[in-house]
């Protein structure tokens, strides 16, 4: 499988990730659906903002690449996709990018039901800029500006997308590589707006200041947190409280209704 | 240097003051004259002081504006008093509906009074075309568009239903103003 | 060269537009065929207009959720190979600024439309104002270039919006038309001709989409044809490559940015004389102020008094040259402006003249009486 990806992958670009980067593992499998997909990748459109995630398309992937402002791809991805509906668009960015500053065009996106499939790359802060808290960063965490712990609550982005009108709505972590790339499948095969919030932990900026010391361990404590929907129905909200419920959440516009 | 002529149509915000501006200097168009047209309202739609103005002219119009009015239009009497005193030299008309403005005498101004308003109430059923009326009566009584003109340009920016009923009120106008020379 | 002559998108003759409707007309005959924008007064019948016309033309046009997103999508629409605009306000043109500063880096052609109120912030919607000028060169972050224009009658809402499409893509650059209300809100006699030259962007396959062309513009392929594009708002190799800490390449992207439109700025500046050979007071005006200006100027030189006028359709790039040369002849110049003296300010960079700047920010527009005036004093 590897080795057909090859071929997705901008010649002489290295990886800026840092090693044990989460974000390596999702340029993998973002590929990886659209190579099972066997889709030409001259098709597609690979939009992102600013930071560590904006950085998985642009440059790495082999195709066309928007690398814009802050907080703003999917408003750029909206004119391209409009202009020429031919290119399969895909935005991939992060929790604050998407979230925090892009939050208004995200959820008009949604309701619009716009044809983009948005990756939504989930590290649960600012990475790039030095590991400030973001709107999904869960509370008590230490960030380097929650230095109390973070008290406020984090957005639960998949109800969020999916309430503003989403088709496809979904959570994975990149420790669920296979359901993962299915998601992105269905993401990329559904028409409409299709949102996947993949959680891809950072160890550096997360990790370091929550005393997880490595990128294993990073890794390790989220997958541990992280619960299949089904597991997780009938437990009760103590039960639940610190888990991460995966799975699809919309999946067609009556679900979202 | 060929002729200019500059109009002012005053009232209230929903008397069509602002269509009625338009479809003048339309008409200006189809003469084949050159025309400028502005306006002025207030922020709500309805019920404000409301404003437009038209030149027409047989020579490209460099400053757009109304310098000073030839003829003033007035359809309301707070819109009567504001701009009224901006008029009183020779060869300057004043045309207002009669139910909306009570005159002031000013020695040497051609004031004159049409009922449009009531017109378009008792003829069309319909008060809000009193604009087309007195658009009417200034081709006919000024001269500065012609009827043909006039006509076309109402069709032209009227929505089609209500064109019939517009292009009407504006003939009623026509034979107002006949009746007063 | 990609010039060619089109037939006009509405038929040959004479037409009773407001500036805004002209402008919307001017867009849909040179091309372009996707509009993003959101409401504002004085703007907004640009696109009511265009949300009707393209029905007919077959152009995509969407109301985004603010003016930024706005013009995210125009962009991205135009590497999509559309020519796109939007139109805005001076309180919309300021959420703009983050996009202009990406257009111009990125060499992506665009045009806005800022029908310009009276400000600052919020300001009076329905009045008139030109506080706009240094904003349209200097809003956005780092030095890059853009174009602004200032048309003063209907009809240069129709032409220079055909003119704001062709400079966007002869140069990769953003074009502003800095309009004011009292222009966009005028209705006048338009003229429409049977035929117009436009010119689209130039298309070379395989080559840098960010190198230096012989005129330092390079030729812009479009996303989905093939060329895998990289386009990034971050410094950049020919390629598009991502350059974020290499001195020259940060050095070479900047100057050439630059220079592609100040070595052209001979092909870009236009400007009007009017009586300025013998005039002892120049007046340098432009947009609705020009007319005025002219109006006083005539009615002056009827008295025999020498006086003239410079009327600058082009802002931006700033007429440096043309002011050096009035600058050495006029004894005086008078630069009436709907502002603190935008415009006076730059025309004080280029001549040791004496300036006499006049500002007016009432929201209204400068009456002839009033330039008559101060002329007078002046002389």
């Amino acid at each position: 499988m590897a080795g057909d990806m090859e071929e997705y992958l901008r010649p002489g670009v290295r990886t800026p990730f840092c090693p044990g980067c989460a974000d390596r593992i999702l340029v993998r499998l973002i590929l990886r659906a659209i190579a099972e997909l066997k889709i030409d990748i001259d098709r597609m459109l690979f939009v992102s903002g600013i930071g560590c995630a904006a950085w998985i398309p642009s440059p790495h992937f082999n195709a066309d690449t928007l690398h814009t402002l802050h907080g703003r791809a999917i408003a750029f991805a909206t004119g391209a996709k409009l202009f020429n509906p031919e290119l399969i668009t895909m935005v991939v960015s992060g929790d604050g990018d998407l979230a925090a500053i892009g939050g208004n065009h995200l959820i008009h996106a949604a309701r619009r039901n716009t044809d983009l499939t948005v990756i939504c790359v989930n590290n649960m802060v600012y990475g790039m800029t030095g590991g400030q808290v973001s709107p999904a960063t869960p509370m008590g965490i230490f960030t380097s500006t929650t230095v109390e712990g973070n008290r406020e609550r984090p957005f639960d982005l998949c109800k969020l997308v999916a309430a503003a009108g989403a088709e496809y709505v979904a959570r994975y972590s990149v420790s669920q590589p296979d359901t993962l790339v299915s998601s992105i499948k269905r993401g990329l095969e559904t028409p409409g707006f299709s949102f996947i919030e993949v959680i891809s932990p950072c160890h550096i900026q997360f990790g370091r200041r929550n005393r997880l010391d490595t990128a294993a361990e990073t890794l390790r404590f989220f997958a541990g947190k992280c619960l299949m929907k089904d597991e997780a129905e009938g437990l009760s909200p103590e039960e639940l409280r610190d888990k991460i419920i995966t799975g699809e959440f919309s999946n067609g516009r009556n679900q979202a209704d | 240097m060929g002729e200019i002529k500059q109009i002012r149509l005053c009232g209230l915000g929903g008397q069509g003051i602002v269509l009625g501006g338009t479809i003048l200097g339309y008409a200006g168009i189809n003469d084949g004259k050159w025309v400028a047209g502005s306006s002025s309202y207030g922020a709500e739609a309805r019920g404000s002081a409301c404003r437009s103005e038209v030149i027409i002219s047989d020579e490209p119009i460099i400053f757009p504006h109304v310098t000073r009015p030839d003829i003033l239009i007035a359809m309301s009497q707070e819109a009567y008093d504001k701009y009224i005193k901006d008029m009183g030299r020779d060869g300057e008309t004043v045309i207002y509906d009669e139910q909306m403005v009570c005159t002031k005498e000013i020695s040497g101004l051609r004031q004159l009074g049409f009922p449009a308003g009531s017109v378009a109430t008792k003829e069309l059923e319909n008060k809000l075309v009193a604009n087309m009326v007195i658009l009417g009566i200034v081709a006919e009584v000024t001269r500065i568009v012609s009827r043909n003109a006039l006509l076309s340009a109402i069709e032209k920016n009227v929505p089609e239903r209500f064109r019939a009923l517009n292009l009407r009120a504006a003939e009623l106008g026509l034979a107002l103003g006949r009746a007063q020379k | 060269m990609a010039w060619k002559e089109v037939r006009s998108a509405l038929p040959a003759g004479n037409y009773y537009y407001s500036g805004n409707e002209a402008a919307a007309e001017g867009a849909i005959a040179a091309g372009c065929r996707y509009y993003a924008g959101y409401p504002i007064t004085p703007s907004s019948e640009i696109m009511e207009w265009i949300a009707v016309r393209f029905r007919e033309v077959g152009g995509v046009f969407i109301q985004m959720e603010d003016e930024i997103a706005s013009l995210s999508s125009v962009i991205g629409a135009s590497w999509a190979g559309a020519k796109a605009m939007t139109a805005t306000s001076g309180p919309g043109f300021s959420l703009m600024q983050e996009g202009i500063g990406y257009a111009a880096m990125t060499e992506t052609p665009i045009v806005i439309v800022d029908i310009q109120r009276a400000g600052p912030a919020t300001g009076q919607a329905t009045r008139v104002g030109g506080g706009d000028i240094m904003q349209a060169k200097w809003g956005s972050q780092g030095d890059y270039p853009v174009i602004a224009i200032s048309p003063w009658s209907v009809q240069e809402m129709y032409d220079q919006t055909i003119n704001a499409f062709n400079l966007a893509e002869r140069y990769r650059v953003p074009v502003i038309l800095l309009a004011e209300q009292a222009v966009g809100h005028l209705r006048e006699r338009m003229n429409v001709v049977e035929k117009i030259a436009i010119f689209n962007r130039r298309k070379e396959k395989g080559a840098a989409p960010f190198g230096a062309g012989d005129d330092g513009v390079p030729p812009m392929p479009a996303f989905g044809e093939g060329e895998k594009l990289l386009v990034t708002g971050s410094s950049h190799d020919d390629y598009g490559l991502r350059k974020v800490a290499d001195p020259l390449v940060q050095a070479r992207l900047t100057a050439r940015l630059h220079n592609k439109i100040v070595n052209n700025r001979e092909e870009i500046i236009q400007h009007e004389d009017y009586y300025a050979e013998d005039a002892d007071v120049i007046v340098i005006a432009y947009g609705f102020t020009a007319r005025s200006s002219l109006f006083a100027v005539e009615a002056m030189r009827r008295e025999g008094k020498r006086v003239g006028m410079i009327r600058l359709k082009t802002i931006w790039p700033f007429a440096d040259s043309l002011i050096r040369d009035v600058g050495s002849r006029a004894k005086k110049i008078f630069v009436p402006e709907m502002n603190r003296g935008q415009v006076a300010g730059e025309v004080m960079k280029y001549t040791c003249c004496d300036i006499i700047p006049y500002n007016q920010t009432d929201g209204e527009v400068i009456h002839p009486n009033t330039i008559m005036g101060e002329l007078r004093r002046l002389l």
